[in-house]
């Protein structure tokens, strides 16, 4: 952990040897657009929107430009977050991102910050809200189920399970669609069912009032690999709040009539 | 963990000031947050019991966490849940077996205790001393 000196917009920051700089440049308060961060998984440098310019002293005036959430922080980089060159760059992303999602309002907003208010492309015949960020397949990656991935290349490359079918090792916990920044993803919780990816999951309730809580599957997963007792699903969490407090009553009523 | 809440339940009068007294410290934008603190009915008359998150030594939700999402803060040894890396998989709202991990829906976020960075402020506002907070230095003092 060497702690090293960058230069960000004219402005002295110190920051740790390796980190990624898009870490440090939100740290320091810099507004730098990225739809592909997230950070419960590993940088991806997927959306191309955090761009920034690096240039270091004895690289004669050359300059470089990366994506700041996959390059890594070094001692004396001079670092550059709103040039023209930078604007623009993230403006023809932007435009482009417009042409593929003209109805996301992630990307309207975004874009229209950027003064790009209409695709100057042409869009794409069937557009959906899918700006292929893949933090859904990461997340589902990092969990360790990898129920999802992208297929397809070009312009036909889109999130789907294996086949296209129900996918086998799907749970239903929903973090893929949860966290989709587009809200692309489609799930349905209806009485006690769950529909996700085309798969169908039965929810458990709790025993005491009936609620709806996890899916078996996410359940029996946890108590299989993070050796968390089955019992512990059986309630959901307000039953088992009660239960704490009805358990501790009873030490506290034994100490009260001792007291007496 | 270097401190700890020390619970008097026959003098808790279940005023629930504790629970408001979260709720505004966890505020966001000044929209007040659920509370982490549950002044419940312990099911004898007169008789109620704070339930808040008990940092457990092996606790559920570190271990339901995928995404190791909650961690613990070496300064004040409480289980904190980051919002950013948390997915909202409710894992951990399930798997706690006292229910002190919650879901407060209008933030999308899934909350624990995290003993206000060392000082919890609950323990401030009870009105009767039913619920305080003490450092394990302090109740060593008064054991000596």
């Amino acid at each position: 952990m060497k702690a090293i000196t960058l230069t960000i917009n004219g402005k002295l920051v110190r920051a740790t040897q390796g980190e990624y700089l898009l870490g440090v440049l939100r740290r320091e308060k810099i507004d730098i657009p990225a739809l592909c961060h997230h950070e419960a998984v590993e940088p991806y440098g997927g959306c191309r929107l955090c761009m920034i310019e690096v240039t270091k002293p004895e690289w004669d005036g050359w300059k470089n430009y990366v994506t700041s959430c996959l390059y890594p922080a070094a001692d004396g980089l001079i670092i550059q977050t709103d040039s023209p060159q930078v604007i623009g760059i993230r403006k023809t992303i932007l435009d482009l991102y417009l042409a593929r999602c003209p109805e996301a309002k992630l990307v309207q907003d975004l874009a229209a910050r950027y003064g790009v208010m209409k695709t100057s492309y042409q869009t794409v015949p069937e557009p959906n809200d899918c700006i292929l960020c893949s933090i859904c397949t990461r997340i589902c990656d990092t969990m360790g189920f990898k129920a999802i991935s992208t297929v397809n290349r070009g312009h036909g490359k889109e999130v789907a399970p294996p086949l296209d079918q129900p996918p086998d090792a799907c749970v239903g916990c929903l973090a893929c669609a949860l966290n989709c920044p587009t809200n692309h993803i489609k799930w349905k919780d209806v009485g006690g069912t769950r529909e996700i990816w085309g798969k169908k999951f039965e929810l458990i309730r709790c025993e005491q009032s009936g609620h709806p809580t996890l899916t078996r599957e996410f359940a029996d997963y946890l108590i299989a690999h993070r050796n968390i007792s089955a019992d512990y699903f059986k309630i959901n969490d307000d039953a088992h709040r009660k239960e704490t407090s009805l358990g501790l009553g009873k030490i506290a009523q034994w100490s009260r009539e001792e007291v007496k | 963990m270097i401190g700890r809440y020390i619970v008097t339940p026959h003098l808790c009068t279940g005023c629930r000031t504790c629970e408001l007294a979260c709720s505004f410290t966890h505020s966001i934008n000044g929209k007040p947050g659920r509370s982490r603190i549950y002044p419940l009915a312990a099911g004898y008359k007169d008789l109620y019991v704070p339930v808040v998150c008990f940092q457990c030594e092996d606790p559920a939700c570190v271990k339901s966490c995928l995404v190791n999402a909650i961690t613990m803060n070496d300064e004040t040894g409480a289980y904190e849940i980051s919002p950013e890396k948390c997915v909202r998989c409710m894992a951990c709202v399930a798997a706690c077996p006292f229910g002190c991990s919650l879901f407060d829906k209008p933030h999308n976020l899934v909350i624990k205790c995290d003993l206000c960075g060392g000082d919890p402020v609950c323990a401030h506002f009870c009105p009767t001393k039913a619920l305080e907070f003490k450092l394990f230095e302090e109740e060593l003092k008064e054991v000596v």
